[in-house]
């Protein structure tokens, strides 16, 4: 279990792995030759229209304040604003990270809820067809590029089986028809709450090829942890004693085994959902998936550097809490683990 | 009366060296409500032959000769389903060190709820009213909070009480108990021991005492088996095997245990090695060792003479020297 203490130790360390990270990417990009003021005029600008943008922003000033009024805007909760669109990256954010959000779950329950039973299988026929199956599986999922998965993937299922859309998180005859209200960005969440169930079937079509292109590599990895783990866990003492005691196998495999091997995988799986994140970036852009992976592609290429800080410090976020929920779950499962 | 009987049991295993032969015929009977000692050295075969019982035997063993049997069955004839019925519901099984033996994340409530599930009761609270029950039985104290506690958070000797409640759960008739008190302290194994007899006294339980301490068979059991290298050479009732051990392993075994005032240091080792369980052995295994060893002792296997109608013994020693 954990205590108070060790919940605010921990968000401290956070805090203090959050600054680095805000610090590096800021000197970073300001040391970077580039003309952001040049990027917010638009195409041909004038010279003096340059060095008044430059001034507007604050650009003219020496790195440490501006640095100080970065943070001081980001202490109230503003990220600035795109120098390429001039929009409000906290708008941009609110609309792009709940697909990717919406998309990372996904993948990641797809992982788990397959990984873990085909794992614990696996470990439990050591040596049969089923375990060197799922071991290519495996293979293949964590070593296979995800672009390459999903052309293969955009080919099969659209190409030649038009089972599925080519990309997009939704349809243009659903936009139009029966729109979905915006509550919380996750359209499968809102079109439930209002009932507009043609939309959300539509938006899970669209979600099906992404999300199972983007589990491909945390689900190798569950299995091959599952796997392994269990292996372990079933050569235990107290699982011959429970053998012993005429306890079924299904509960050895999946209630007491299980939650043994689960302990030592955990660590693995939670750090590939967390780098699922990065590789997201890879398939929105392939499948035309407005979030924040085509958002910060295009900034990138426009060298649009308010982007690319604010995007590094949400992902800089995910993998903290990420973390975090491990550590707990950690603590939850095995009553040996104390965080204190 | 008898209540299991293990005959002629023979047991190998595949290993990258070769075929290991564990068991090499294996036959004793234990009766209702007794509590029989099976000894013998580190590697003779005594934790093969309780787990062949129960059809726990590792995935390279192989059963190549022999019965078990129980009540009509021949246990080793038995499907993993039939077994799962006998396993903790008739026959149960302790293990050495229970440190390992339970389960780290589930609290010992948890643990016997799943055994009494296992074996027909599905009500929740109908469980831990049992499961405080089995604590109590056992000599733990306090069992309304023991029964929510860890494994961790208790003592070696709580452990494997928490094992031995764990095992009567079922209501078994027979326990196998392969060493449990080896991995505790002195004090706590004369306890546990007190417990099983209790348990054999109370209930009529029968129970397999594996242990290769002999001074534990005179305190605990009725009867005995005395195993070297895979087979039987000596059982019978504690009493006139003790006070007449007549094979000369057993007497050798004997004279090394320190007598109450004997002054110590003048322990009686037997001499020589266990021989190799990849060995073929043709003749009595013992023979390598034997101060008596005779040239047929190399060639035959010798057959058990009797000692009065509770004792038994394997050696041509017992055999008119005319017969070859
Ligand atoms: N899985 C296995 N593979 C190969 N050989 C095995 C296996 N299990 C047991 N053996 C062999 O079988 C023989 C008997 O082993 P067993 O564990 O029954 O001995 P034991 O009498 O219980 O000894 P101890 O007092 O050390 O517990 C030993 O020679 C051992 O090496
Ligand atoms: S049979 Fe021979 S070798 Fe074996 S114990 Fe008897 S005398 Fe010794
Ligand atoms: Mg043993």
């Amino acid at each position: 279990m954990f205590t108070l203490k060790y919940l605010l130790r921990r968000l401290g360390f956070s805090v203090f792995v959050l600054v680095g990270a805000l610090v590096l990417t800021f000197f970073v990009s300001h040391v970077i030759p580039s003309n952001p003021a040049a990027l917010y005029a638009g195409a041909r600008p004038r010279p003096e229209q340059v060095a008044e943008i430059e001034k507007k922003l604050g650009l003219d000033k020496p790195l440490h304040q501006q640095f100080y009024l970065y943070v001081s805007e980001l202490l109230e909760g503003n990220l600035g604003e795109s120098y390429h669109s001039r929009r409000s990256i906290n708008t941009d954010l609110s609309i792009f990270l709940p697909a990717t959000l919406e998309l990372v779950i996904a993948a990641v329950l797809i992982a788990l809820l397959l990984g873990i039973p085909v794992g614990v299988l696996a470990g439990a026929w050591p040596r049969s067809p089923f375990d060197y199956a799922t071991r290519l599986v495996a293979i293949a999922g964590v070593s296979v590029p995800s672009f390459w998965l999903a052309l293969i993937a955009q080919f099969i299922f659209f190409s030649q089986l038009d089972l599925l859309p080519l990309g997009s998180r939704i349809s243009r005859d659903a936009t139009l028809f029966y729109p979905v209200t915006a509550q919380t960005g996750f359209y499968l969440i809102d079109a439930a709450i209002s009932g507009n169930w043609k939309a959300w079937a539509d938006a899970l079509h669209h979600l099906i090829l992404p999300a199972l292109v983007l589990a491909a590599y945390p689900l190798g990895i569950t299995i091959r942890m599952i796997q392994t783990s269990m292996l372990e866990a079933l050569s235990e003492t107290y699982i011959t004693s429970a053998r012993a005691a005429g306890l079924s196998r299904r509960v050895i495999l999946f209630k007491l085994a299980l939650k043994n091997a689960i302990m030592p995988a955990l660590t693995v799986v939670g750090l590939s959902f967390a780098y699922s994140i990065t590789g997201a970036f890879l398939v929105e852009t392939i499948f035309s998936w407005p979030g924040v992976g085509k958002y910060v592609t295009e900034a990138v290429l426009n060298v649009d550097f308010p982007v690319i800080i604010a995007v590094t410090l949400v992902v800089t976020v995910v993998y903290i809490f990420v973390n975090l929920v491990v550590d707990l779950l950690q603590s939850l499962l095995d009553p040996r683990v104390r965080l204190a | 009366m008898t209540l299991l009987a293990v005959e002629n049991l023979h047991v190998q295993f595949s290993t990258p060296f070769g075929a290991v032969y564990a068991l090499r015929g294996i036959d004793f009977e234990l009766s209702k409500g007794e509590i029989l000692g099976l000894v013998g050295e580190t590697g003779c075969g005594k934790s093969v032959t309780g787990r062949s019982i129960i059809g726990l035997l590792d995935e390279n063993a192989e059963v190549t000769q022999g019965r078990v049997r129980f009540e009509n069955a021949d246990l080793l004839q038995l499907s993993e389903a039939d077994l799962r019925e006998i396993r903790g519901n008739r026959i149960a099984m302790i293990f050495q060190d229970p440190a390992v033996a339970l389960n780290p994340l589930f609290t010992i409530g948890q643990q016997i709820g799943d055994v009494l599930r296992a074996h027909g009761a599905d009500l929740r609270s109908e469980q831990r009213e049992r499961a405080l029950q089995l604590l109590n039985d056992v000599g733990l104290p306090d069992p309304a909070q023991l029964v929510d506690v860890y494994p961790h958070q208790l003592s070696g000797g709580q452990q494997q009480r928490a094992m031995i409640a764990m095992c009567l759960a079922a209501e078994p008739d027979v326990i196998i108990a392969d060493e449990p008190t080896t991995a505790l302290d002195v004090t706590i194994q004369a306890q546990i021991l007190d417990l099983l007899r209790m348990l054999q006294r109370d209930r009529e339980i029968s129970v397999i005492l594996i242990t290769h301490d002999l001074g534990i068979v005179a305190e605990t059991c009725q009867q005995v088996v005395v195993l070297y290298a895979g087979r039987v050479v000596e059982k019978g009732s504690v009493e006139t095997l003790f006070a007449q051990p007549q094979h000369p392993y057993t007497r050798g075994l004997l004279s090394a245990l320190p007598r109450a005032g004997s002054r110590g240091r003048e322990l009686n080792v037997i001499s020589g090695t266990v021989p190799s369980g990849l060995e073929r052995i043709k003749g009595c295994a013992f023979a390598p060792r034997c101060g008596f060893a005779m040239p047929r002792c190399h060639e035959q296997q010798p057959a058990f003479s009797a000692f009065g109608p509770k004792q038994q013994s394997a050696c041509f020693l017992h055999e008119p020297l005319n017969h070859d």
